[in-house]
């Protein structure tokens, strides 16, 4: 009990892993990575990997997945003196309680469709996800861009939701190479919104690792930069979205999908501030000019108030069509469907003209494969604007102007020294050129 | 004489005379970074000096940013691929600044935007403010629409036009006094070869003959190209505009396409003509084409007139300048060259031209 409740505690600075083997010698490869908590498979015959995990102040789960005896699963995990385990999946409510009835760290991770906002739980997720990269489009044009898979959207309406620590667990495609930059991409499409991608290598790749093959340990030795540059870092989690654009939306129905309104905001690279439904207050649309409402059937009379309020002291809201509503996600689907994606559209087009060439925090040029996230300090005396970058080549000549006026500019990247970059006056704020970006880059603004 | 007749007098002159021949310089350069300076000062004194074009005068500058700046081909910055290198721009400037030129205006009609030609050549992956300390009096707009003018341009094309008898323009192809053209060396997927001459399709704006251009008056707002109206007639150009001359138009892009060219390039005239051969595509224009892929020819070629810089070209691409339809480069259109040439603006017999530099054995670079 009492180790759980000590995992419990850390869980919200954990940095978990799915690990491919029990042997205690792989843990030599966790060395100059941050990664602090393994997810194994199943629980190991005997103490040795556990103990010697617990050396390196690493805390093992292990995975159960639906179908299981969760029973015999959670006694199998207390015997091998693991800290807990990570029930992945579709779960009856009685087999939480078998779980949780053990006394050790329970992590719930269950399917998109059935996400459950415990505010109890240390880690709120889902166990699936889009695979972050840039899809291909099924036929090109002059006029298309690259739409980016993306969990930012689902990840950042999360995270306004809970103040657990937020986990995704999705799993690289199946009979699929996978390059490392796919792999930083992955880590850094949640991390930048504060939530983490359990790192999850595939089968080839976890083999060559294993075997100690060079190409894979230097891959992997990106990805444990990566991690700890998330971690060097990890006060931004707590930071606030700076923006200008507020998006109002229920916490039922399809708002819990990818693809949807905070993505098409994401990937047009407006910092957008989800506001849940129930937590709408006047202080949260206290520095907010325009306000998306997605789900205006969703509102109190009290909070259409605080809309109205809103409006009169000069803000602009744009309501979603009456009646308009997604519907709730089916079994197994994490993305909208075209006819969900078509019913967005109505909302987007408004959107799209209410937001014009206004500059709601930043405007971002040059970063069409990329995905930016805007946050605040505390006491609003820094910014960060983080990017990453889901092409396969670094990016050149990323220009950002920014709303409000800074006098200081520092470029921070996985492996790099700060650069301090140069900042000057453009309408209505400051500009800042940034030479280069190769996976993730982040300007932190004073 | 205002610049509008002057335009017009000058063009009406070359429509009567035999098709005019004027050297091509080609030039080696390997690269967008080291060397270029001195590579693009030799062709331009083998062309007879800046000076002599520039100084004193407006010289506005059609860019090739050709689709949406989203669209990257492997991933890669643009202008290693279909787009103008934004160096070599800064490099032309700055010789063109030194050359004492007053002013430096580029253009470009900028894809499904309004908006200004700065944010369009950031979201490019230009460094603008680099560009503009390039030289004294550099100026950007966008020509899709009005854009900084109070009224449209309506440049006639004199003699016997092919398509249309006279084009609006934004105002900054008459507001000029010398024009510069600075094509991408690439193959086209309607026209076969996309050089200087083709680079012309843009500086119509999408605002008058796009495919959302208003019906009665120009649409100052566009978010779309041209492809229903000009390419496909499907749509006409806005009535406040001149209108196509045919009352039954031929809906064959590799008919219209190039003869629209050809009259833009006899209502414009190329003063100069740049052609950006150190990396780029092959097999269309841009990523929408498939079967496109990279190239590094490694070559600048550059005239004064921009039909035989565009034969030298297609010469140095591989192909015959003087190939009818139904031979590549031109399997399913005309030749815009040949029609151009048909039309008096310059000759695509190479017998007739004087290539400087390189000749054109030593920088083929065949294309297919």
């Amino acid at each position: 009990m009492v180790l759980a409740l000590l995992l419990a505690l850390n869980l919200a600075d954990a940095v978990p892993a799915r690990w491919p083997s029990a042997d205690p010698k792989t843990l030599d490869l966790l060395a100059e990575t941050p990664i602090n908590v393994l997810l194994l498979e199943r629980a190991p015959a005997g103490t040795a990997f556990s103990e010697a995990s617990a050396v390196r102040g690493i805390s093992v789960l292990a995975v159960v997945r639906p179908g299981a005896d969760v029973a015999e699963a959670v006694r199998q995990a207390a015997a091998a003196k693991l800290a807990g385990v990570m029930l992945e999946g579709a779960f009856s409510a009685s087999a939480w309680d078998a779980a949780r009835s053990a006394g050790l760290a329970v992590v719930e991770l269950p399917p998109r469709h059935e996400l459950r906002l415990n505010p109890a739980a240390a880690v709120t997720g889902v166990a699936d996800g889009v695979w972050p990269g840039i899809r291909a489009q099924a036929k090109a044009a002059a006029t298309g861009g690259p739409w980016i898979e993306t969990n930012t959207g689902f990840l950042r309406y999360l995270r306004a939701n809970t103040t657990a620590a937020v986990w995704i667990g999705n799993v690289p495609p199946a009979n699929t190479v996978i390059p490392v930059t796919s792999y930083l991409a992955a880590i850094a499409d949640a991390a930048v919104v504060g939530a983490r991608w359990i790192v999850a290598l595939d089968e080839d790749f976890s083999r060559r690792l294993l075997a100690r093959e060079a190409a894979a340990l230097k891959d992997w030795a990106r990805i444990g930069a990566l991690l700890r540059f998330f971690e060097e870092h990890k006060k931004w989690r707590r930071w606030r979205p700076y923006g200008q654009l507020a998006v109002v939306q229920g916490t039922d129905g399809g708002t819990i999908l990818s693809g949807g309104i905070l993505d098409m905001l994401v990937t047009r690279h407006l910092p957008v501030r989800p506001v849940p439904a129930p937590k709408l207050t006047a202080e949260a649309l206290a520095e907010a000019r325009w306000v998306v409402n997605v789900d205006p059937e969703a509102l109190s009379p009290e909070q259409k108030e605080v809309l109205r309020n809103f409006t009169r002291a000069g803000g602009t809201l744009l309501n979603a069509p009456p009646g308009w509503k997604l519907p709730a996600p089916q079994p197994g689907q994490i993305t909208l469907s075209d006819k969900e994606l078509a019913q967005i559209d109505e909302i987007w087009r408004g959107v799209n003209s209410m937001i014009g060439r206004t500059n709601m925090g930043v405007r971002l040029f040059n970063v069409a494969g990329m995905i930016s996230s805007l946050l605040a300090s505390p006491d609003g005396k820094q910014v960060v604007l983080q990017l990453v970058n889901y092409t396969s080549y670094p990016v050149e000549s990323v220009t950002a102007h920014f709303l409000g006026k800074f006098t200081r500019a520092r470029l921070l990247a996985p492996g790099e020294p700060p650069r301090e970059l140069e900042l000057y006056p453009v309408e209505g704020g400051t500009g800042c050129d940034i030479p280069q970006v190769s996976a993730v880059a982040a300007l932190v603004l004073e | 004489m205002t610049r509008r007749e002057l335009l017009g007098l000058t063009a009406a002159l070359l429509a009567r005379s035999q098709p005019p021949a004027a050297p091509v310089v080609i030039a080696r350069a390997e690269s967008y970074t080291a060397g270029l300076e001195p590579v693009l000062s030799t062709v331009f004194d083998q062309l007879g000096g800046l000076e002599r074009l520039v100084r004193g005068k407006t010289v506005t500058i059609k860019l090739n940013l050709t689709g949406s700046p989203a669209l990257r081909f492997q991933g890669r910055p643009l202008g290693v691929t279909h787009y103008t290198h934004p160096n070599i721009a800064g490099v032309v400037a700055q010789l063109m600044g030194k050359a004492g030129a007053r002013r430096i205006r580029f253009v470009e009609s900028c894809w499904a935007s309004g908006g200004p030609l700065e944010e369009y050549l950031l979201d490019s992956g230009w460094n603008v403010r680099s560009l503009q300390n390039a030289a004294p009096g550099v100026e950007f707009e966008n020509t899709n629409n009005l854009g900084k003018g109070k009224r449209y341009s309506r440049l006639k094309v004199p003699g016997r036009a092919y398509m249309y008898p006279a084009f609006d323009l934004n105002h900054s192809y008459e507001d000029t006094d010398v024009f510069v053209s600075i094509a991408k060396l690439k193959n086209h997927d309607t026209c076969g070869v996309t050089l200087s001459l083709k680079n012309l399709f843009g500086i119509t704006p999408a605002s008058i003959y796009g495919d959302d251009a208003g019906e009665q008056e120009p649409n100052e707002n566009p978010t779309k190209g041209r492809a229903e109206s000009l390419h496909f007639a499907r749509r006409r150009v806005s009535r406040s505009a001149p209108q196509e001359i045919s009352a039954t138009p031929n809906p064959d892009p590799g008919y219209r396409v190039p003869r629209i060219v050809v009259d833009l390039a006899a209502a414009r005239p190329v003063d100069l003509a740049i052609i950006d051969g150190i990396e780029t595509v092959a097999g269309g224009e841009g990523p929408w084409v498939e079967g496109l892929r990279l190239v590094r020819p490694g070559l600048i070629i550059a005239g004064l007139n921009p039909v035989c810089t565009d034969a030298v070209a297609t010469a140095v691409m591989g192909y015959d300048p003087r190939a009818g339809r139904g031979t590549a480069p031109f399997r399913q259109c005309d030749n815009t060259i040949l029609l151009a040439e048909a039309a008096g603006l310059g000759t695509a017999d190479l017998s007739k031209i004087e290539v400087r530099g390189l000749t054109i054995e030593q920088a083929k670079y065949p294309f297919s």
